[in-house]
């Protein structure tokens, strides 16, 4: 089952790289954080991890990732956590929470879209967290000979 | 070399990362970069997502500016990290300002990938999307042919100008029906996980991402107008696709 969830999300992202005209062999590695953050969301909910709290170790993962493989390849982090963030943004909670809406289920809707919102959060706290950790580390390696 | 002419490079080299889905600090950061590295050493930008003000100044007395408007913004990313590339090789290395600009107008005129190229990415990002959240076979391909679909019509109503969040909500509308259609004809089996796995393709990944990067970088108004572009198109998917299944409830009875 992991292996459908690391193939699927691997061509996902890749063709996400494609559409958004990543050239050359970076949209490869750009896919490999896409697999890596969905397979590590997918085992932390099999850990009994909740829906909002399983993303953060998904997202400090593939940021992660982007961090290292963007100064090996000297391009922009950015091009690489754009592709790798999409498969774990919270579509599934948007739409669930606008079909309660449509059926006039509003504590049902209010629920879900607190979840939606929490997912969102915990995502850009993970990639925030890694941006910020990875400044630091960069800047005391300059600091000190190392 | 004269102030106003570097600088005009300077910001538009800004303007084509922003116009291709850069972070604004980087924006800032090129235009400082470039008239640094034609000895311009007061060079400031700023920059929201919709515009840039930079100056720069060599003397007191000869102070330059250029305001640059945005409007139409894609996604290519290639066109990002090659400007990127450029601007730091030329703080070690600088070439002529002639030569800087018409490499700058090489890049911008890369043409992106053909449409029916990006139209097949959509669609097998949209099947492996629907596998991914637990739908059949048989729903990976109903939501391929949604994504060919919507990937379509959405590169043509942006080619004749159509603001973005009609264009979200239109697509998510055309998603959800397909998806509904699908499953009514009996070769879908969960219509909710072909069209969440369709809607993925619409999703505002880029305006997350860079809401974050800019709010990182301490470019507070880029980050919350960023923030609220991302909460703005979930909105807007949500307003599509609630529509269609409203009247869908209303005339078919019962949904999914």
């Amino acid at each position: 089952m992991i292996v459908v969830h690391a193939l699927a999300s691997y061509m996902a992202t890749l063709c996400f790289a494609v559409i958004f005209n990543i050239r050359g062999s970076h949209k490869y590695w750009a896919a490999v954080g896409g697999m890596l953050g969905w397979v590590a969301y997918q085992v932390s909910l099999e850990a009994g991890l909740s829906q909002v709290y399983s993303l953060l170790p998904a997202s400090i993962l593939f940021s992660t990732w982007a961090e290292v493989v963007a100064r090996r390849l000297h391009t922009p982090v950015t091009t690489l956590i754009i592709c790798a963030l999409i498969p774990l943004v919270p579509g599934s909670g948007m739409y669930n929470t606008m079909f309660a809406v449509v059926q006039g289920d509003t504590h049902h809707a209010i629920a879900l879209a607190a979840t939606t919102l929490g997912q969102a959060g915990t995502l850009a706290a993970g990639v925030a967290l890694v941006s910020s950790v990875t400044n630091l580390v960069v800047k005391v390696k300059r600091r000190l000979p190392l | 070399m004269e102030t106003g002419r570097i600088l005009h490079v300077a910001s538009y080299a800004g303007q084509i990362i922003l116009e291709n889905g850069g972070e604004t600090y980087r924006v800032e950061e090129t235009i400082a970069k470039i008239c640094q590295s034609y000895g311009v050493e007061v060079a400031e930008g700023f920059v929201t997502p919709t515009g840039i003000m930079a100056s720069a100044s060599r003397t007191p007395a000869d102070v330059r500016s250029v305001i640059k408007r945005v409007k139409h913004r894609t996604v290519n990313l290639d066109k990002i990290a090659r400007v990127n590339e450029l601007a730091r090789h030329n703080m070690k290395h600088p070439v002529g300002v002639d030569e800087f600009l018409q490499r700058l107008h090489e890049i911008d005129a890369t043409p992106p990938r053909s449409l029916m190229v990006v139209v097949g990415a959509a669609a097998v990002a949209a099947a492996m999307f629907t596998l991914m959240f637990g739908g059949t076979p048989t729903d990976a391909l109903s939501a391929m042919v949604i994504g060919v679909v919507v990937r379509w019509l959405t590169a043509k109503a942006s080619g004749l100008g159509i603001n973005d969040f009609f264009i979200n909500v239109m697509g998510s509308a055309v998603i959800t029906l397909m998806g509904l259609i699908s499953v009514w004809l009996e070769v879908g089996n969960n219509g909710s996980l072909i069209i969440i796995g369709s809607l993925m393709l619409l999703v505002p990944g880029l305006a997350i991402t860079n809401a974050i990067r800019d709010t990182l970088a301490g470019d507070l108004v880029a980050g919350v107008t960023r923030g609220a572009e991302a909460f703005l198109i979930a909105v807007s998917l949500a307003a599509g696709s609630g529509i269609v299944i409203g009247l869908w409830m209303e005339w078919m009875g019962g949904v999914l």
